[in-house]
């Protein structure tokens, strides 16, 4: 390679390498040292001892699980609700389609922070949601607590904020697929008599099938990073309900709440998180063809 | 047909209103007045500016539950953090993209890996960057915020650009180093000035990840000097979460930005987002 050229990705691997790099080979160290800095002068070497509390912790194997089934609820969700959605927007009697396309961006774009405030009112006991619900002769609900005896509804209420946000992502991407779809394949099938329900089922469906594989995949692996919402909606709470694997790292790492808190067992924890995303993300690259995308 | 239409059109805009419906609902709130917040009624009875003022100038409600500092400091934190690591990231992520496009450096290795940077979360390598930042005394300032930001924006301003010079003919350049320009020179002569609407829209990108980011800057700027305005407004709920309304005009500020540029870029949005794979 010229050196010219490497003098063009050089600044952005030096800086890259230092944020990824760096932090990469300090966890794989980190994990088998124990340290927090409010409690130890410097770090002290115990081996695999950070393992053994990692296979006896059951908030730890509690807070994986609680990922996967916040993933299994909202990736689904914002599948399906983002398939009819982009079905009733691209239909061809429908009008204002600009209009409604840049509307329903404003949830994807506004930041997760902003949607923690904005249902953490929603959600409280006496807000807006409960008062409608008691108009209608319904009891108010405890969206965000679970008061003795009740069951927990609180990680449903958490997940409505994700598919809230994220379902507009899969129906904008769903409509670029079917306006992307030549547009005499749709003449030719009503021309044959297909009704709009057939052209759906054999026309459009087909072509839109990647992207449907694509956006499940990208929805999958960004479940893995919701870490706003729930630092703003609930705190992990109550109790450990809504306490997910990247929120437990945060909560081992940077604060006293954990039962075991500390750097060490943080940087293991930060490495199995670190290992699910990297499985979603190196299927998601073997799908994309990046070749063909970057070069043809 | 045409009655069908109709149907449609008032189905799929009344659906879009009631999903829009909690947002609609809190922008009413940031013009209520104290005593109406917690009404589901969307348009605010007596409205009033009193929310906006207090937080972007006054700061403290009636100087009577709490006091809470305006939002000045925070606003201004965040717009040179945003804008100063838009225009690094659009820069360093259009060189390393035109070095990859035409001259394949690091193969597809390369172009994998800094793709795989985009879907990694935060939270996992944020421990390290933390002492990081200690160690280099860059911690808790403008300056460790800016050099630590551009693990979120790069990569996506590196694939935005690459999909840019895609769509520059390779003629361009190839005349330009026959006429006797170094690749540089081609680079920054000839192939940069004609991606004018490509650069302003991953500058834009990577504006947009920064001034909504919150985990980043909530761990690695945590107190007041470098706060940006995502921490204030999750502080501000944490701490004085009973004032719905100043609470709602901050939420407001902090997405008005977002939306009008959204909206501006719709075209981009959804590419960006897929990394080019839906267009």
């Amino acid at each position: 390679m010229r050196r010219s050229v490497a003098l063009l990705i050089i600044p952005t691997l030096v800086l890259l390498l230092a944020l990824v790099i760096y932090p990469t080979v300090y966890l794989w160290c980190m994990m088998f040292f124990s340290y927090h800095p409010a409690r130890d002068p410097y770090p002290i070497f115990v081996g695999f001892k950070n393992f053994e509390i990692l296979i006896t912790d059951s908030e730890a194997i509690s807070s994986i699980s609680t990922m996967l089934i916040l993933m299994g609820i909202t990736v689904p969700s914002q599948i399906i609700l983002g398939i009819i959605l982009a079905t009733l927007f691209s239909l061809r009697g429908t009008y204002g389609k600009l209009g409604l396309k840049v509307l329903i961006l404003i949830p994807m774009m506004i930041p997760a922070v902003i949607i923690g405030i904005n249902w953490r009112m929603i959600f409280f006991s006496h807000g807006p949601l409960n008062e409608i619900l008691n108009s209608l002769g319904i009891p108010p609900q405890p969206w965000l607590s679970a008061p003795f005896g009740n069951p927990s509804y609180t990680l449903f209420s958490l997940a409505i904020l994700d598919i809230w946000q994220w379902t507009p992502f899969v129906t904008l991407a769903l409509i670029s697929g079917i306006e992307g779809v030549p547009k005499d394949l749709y003449e030719a099938a009503s021309l044959d008599g297909a009704s709009e329900r057939q052209i759906f089922r054999y026309v459009s469906l087909p072509m839109i099938k990647g992207i449907i594989v694509i956006m499940l995949l990208l929805r999958t692996i960004d479940s893995l990073r919701i870490f706003d919402i729930i630092y703003m909606l609930t705190y992990g709470g109550p109790g450990i309900v809504t306490t997910t694997l990247p929120f437990y790292i945060f909560k081992t790492g940077f604060t006293l709440m954990s039962l075991n808190p500390g750097y060490g067992y943080a940087s293991l924890l930060s490495l199995i998180l670190l290992a699910i995303s990297l499985c979603i993300s190196t299927i998601i690259m073997k799908i994309i063809r990046i070749e063909k995308l970057i070069w043809e | 047909m045409k009655s069908m239409s109709i149907i449609l059109t008032l189905i799929s805009w009344a659906i879009l209103i009631i999903y829009l419906l909690p947002f609609i609902w809190m922008i009413g709130v940031s013009f209520k007045p104290i005593g109406e917040w917690g009404e589901p009624h969307l348009i605010p009875k007596n409205p009033t500016l009193k929310n906006y003022v207090e937080v972007l100038v006054t700061g403290g409600i009636y100087g009577v539950r709490g006091h809470f500092p305006p939002a000045t400091h925070y606003l201004i934190n965040s717009i040179i953090t945003a804008s100063i690591v838009a225009l690094l990231t659009t820069l360093l992520g259009s060189m390393t993209a035109y070095a990859i496009q035409r001259y394949r450096a690091g193969g597809t290795t390369l172009a994998n890996w800094i793709l795989s940077l985009r879907m990694i979360p935060a939270v996992a390598i944020l421990l390290p960057l933390v002492v990081m930042t200690k160690s280099l005394g860059i911690y808790d300032s403008l300056l460790g915020l800016i050099l630590v930001y551009p693990i979120i924006a790069l990569p996506i301003t590196t694939w935005f650009m690459i999909g840019s010079f895609k769509s520059i003919p390779r003629n361009v350049d190839e005349a330009a180093l026959v006429d006797g320009c170094t690749e540089l020179q081609a680079f920054f002569l000839i192939v940069l000035p004609q991606s004018t609407i490509g650069l302003a829209t991953a500058a834009t990108f990577a504006f947009l990840f920064c001034w909504g980011e919150f985990l980043i800057p909530l761990l690695l700027a945590p107190s007041e000097s470098a706060m940006p305005l995502t921490v204030y407004a999750g502080y501000f709920a944490q701490q004085y979460g009973v004032l719905w309304g100043p609470m709602s005009a901050a939420a407001i500020i902090i997405a008005i930005p977002v939306i009008i540029i959204a909206v501006l870029i719709q075209k981009y949005i959804i590419r960006g987002l897929t990394l080019g794979f839906v267009r």
